[in-house]
This record gives C-alpha cells, sequence and structure tokens, in this order.
C-alpha cells in the first residue's frame, strides 16, 4: 500500500512539535520582562522572543557578574556567620 | 498524546532559600581560605580573582540547588569539577557528558521519571539551527546538541533559576551594604 506513506505521519509529527515549541515559546514569553512587549500583546514572532531570550540571558549574566564583584568587596569587610542566613530566610518568608 | 511529562517546576521561594542557604556556605568557605593575602598579586587581579570566586560559587550552589535534574545544571557542575580537577593538575578522568534528551531516571529526593522526546531527525526540527537559536544554544550551559523542544525547556527553567540567583544576591548585597 503506497498509501500508507510516512507523509501523512510525517506531517503529524511536524505539526506537534511547531504546536509544542510554539507553547514553550509562549512559556518563555511569559518569563522574560514584559515591558518590552508594550506595543504587540500577543502577535510577538518566535524570533522575537528568541532574542528577547537571548538579551534577557545576557544581561542576567551581566548582573550576576556586577553582583558578584560587588559582593567580593563588600566581603572584605563583613564575616558571614549563621545568623546571617537566617536573617536572610526570615527576608524570604 | 503527551510525549513527555515534565517534572513539577520548583517554588521559586524555595529556591531562593535553598540556593541562599549554599551560596552563603559558599562564601564562608571562601572568606576563610581568603584571608591569606597573595604577595605575588597586585591589586586589581586579586579583586578579579575574588570576583571570579564568587562568581562561580553562585553558579555552582545554583546548579547543586537544582541537582541533576536538568542538563544545564549538569553541565554547570561538570564544567566546575573539571576546571578545578585541571586546576590542581590532577589528571581527568574521561567522562561522557550525556546532553542529548533521553529517558532519565533520577534517583535524588525529587525522584521523577519523566521522558523527553526523542527528536535527532533535523528534517522535522525546523527551528533547530536558526540564527537566534544558536545564539542561544551558546548562552544556556550544555544545550549544544539538544533538539529545539529540550531547548527551549532547558531555556525557560535556566532563566528562571538565573533571575531567582539574581534575586538573592541582590538582597545580600543589599543586606551587606546597609549592616
Amino acid at each position: 500500500m503506497s498509501s500508507r506513506r510516512p507523509r501523512s505521519r510525517q506531517a503529524r509529527v511536524s505539526r506537534i512539535t511547531d504546536d509544542q515549541i510554539a507553547g514553550l515559546v509562549s512559556k518563555l514569553q511569559r518569563l522574560i520582562p514584559h515591558n518590552i512587549h508594550t506595543t504587540h500583546s500577543d502577535k510577538v514572532s518566535a524570533s522575537r522572543v528568541l532574542q528577547e531570550t537571548c538579551n534577557y540571558i545576557k544581561s542576567l549574566h551581566r548582573e550576576v557578574d556586577d553582583l558578584s564583584e560587588r559582593l567580593s568587596e563588600l566581603l572584605q569587610s563583613t564575616d558571614t556567620n549563621s545568623a546571617e542566613a537566617d536573617i536572610i530566610r526570615s527576608l524570604f518568608m | 498524546m503527551s510525549p513527555s511529562q515534565q517534572p513539577s517546576s520548583p517554588n521559586p521561594t524555595h529556591l531562593k532559600i535553598r540556593f541562599a542557604r549554599r551560596f552563603l556556605r559558599a562564601l564562608n568557605n571562601l572568606n576563610i581560605t581568603k584571608t591569606s593575602p597573595d604577595d605575588d598579586d597586585d591589586g586589581e587581579n586579586r579583586v578579579y580573582r575574588r570576583s571570579r570566586r564568587v562568581k562561580i560559587a553562585a553558579y555552582t550552589a545554583m546548579a547543586s540547588v537544582v541537582g541533576s535534574r536538568r542538563a544545564w545544571s549538569r553541565a554547570v557542575l561538570w564544567k566546575v569539577r573539571n576546571r578545578s580537577r585541571n586546576r590542581s593538575l590532577l589528571s581527568v578522568r574521561p567522562r561522557r557528558k550525556r546532553v542529548d534528551c533521553k529517558i532519565t531516571n533520577n534517583d535524588h529526593d525529587h525522584a521523577k521519571v519523566f521522558v523527553r522526546r526523542r527528536n535527532p531527525n533535523p528534517k522535522r526540527d525546523p527551528f533547530r539551527d536558526s540564527g537566534q537559536v544558536l545564539k542561544l544554544r551558546k548562552l544556556v550551559p550544555g544545550a549544544e546538541t539538544m533538539d529545539s523542544w529540550c531547548l527551549m525547556d532547558e531555556t525557560a527553567d535556566y532563566i528562571k533559576c538565573l533571575a531567582a540567583q539574581v534575586e538573592v544576591m541582590k538582597t545580600l548585597v543589599d543586606l551587606y551594604t546597609t549592616t
């Protein structure tokens, strides 16, 4: 039976792939900061979301670098002990 | 047909608390070992090395909180372990880093079996090597050989954990600047 070609199966699989990737792209869209998308609300292209994701990750890396630099300077003067950990835990609760 | 079941995403507050605990412990260790100054370093180099140690401690703490559930945390831990091994001039044991998606049995405290969809065929994966995706693969650790679906999934988790890490570090900086 030549009608049973993998073409239909392939179409079905690629449809699933597109849907799931679209779902994940929208999940990413929710995670990145919203102030960028104020102009067009839900019709954001996947490439734009990916680009914003890359920029966001890069900015997070830069922030980690900057914060670790400041932390290393601050840690010279102070000492960390277990009481601080409790303070921080109480900050988060 | 749901080809994959996700492990439940961690509560962000729990994540922050666990990260804060490990990070503080690591900083404590760093502080203890840092008290002996290196005389052959000039000031700038010393500052750079110290901040680099703090940065590595932060990434390691976050990766170890996530554990081996995620490919990016495994990649981070492997990289750090490899770097410290090379530094101490030990022989590097050849380890197979498995970053492609397959069935993974997790026997840590979050013992869940999650199945990832296996999609090695690039024809079915239209986004695999498009421009933005390549940039993303370079940014997310361990993401070089994944298919697009796993890549998106890892990216989402990575962003969540990175954002939590940044928030905790900001809180710490504020705490230490005020006291």
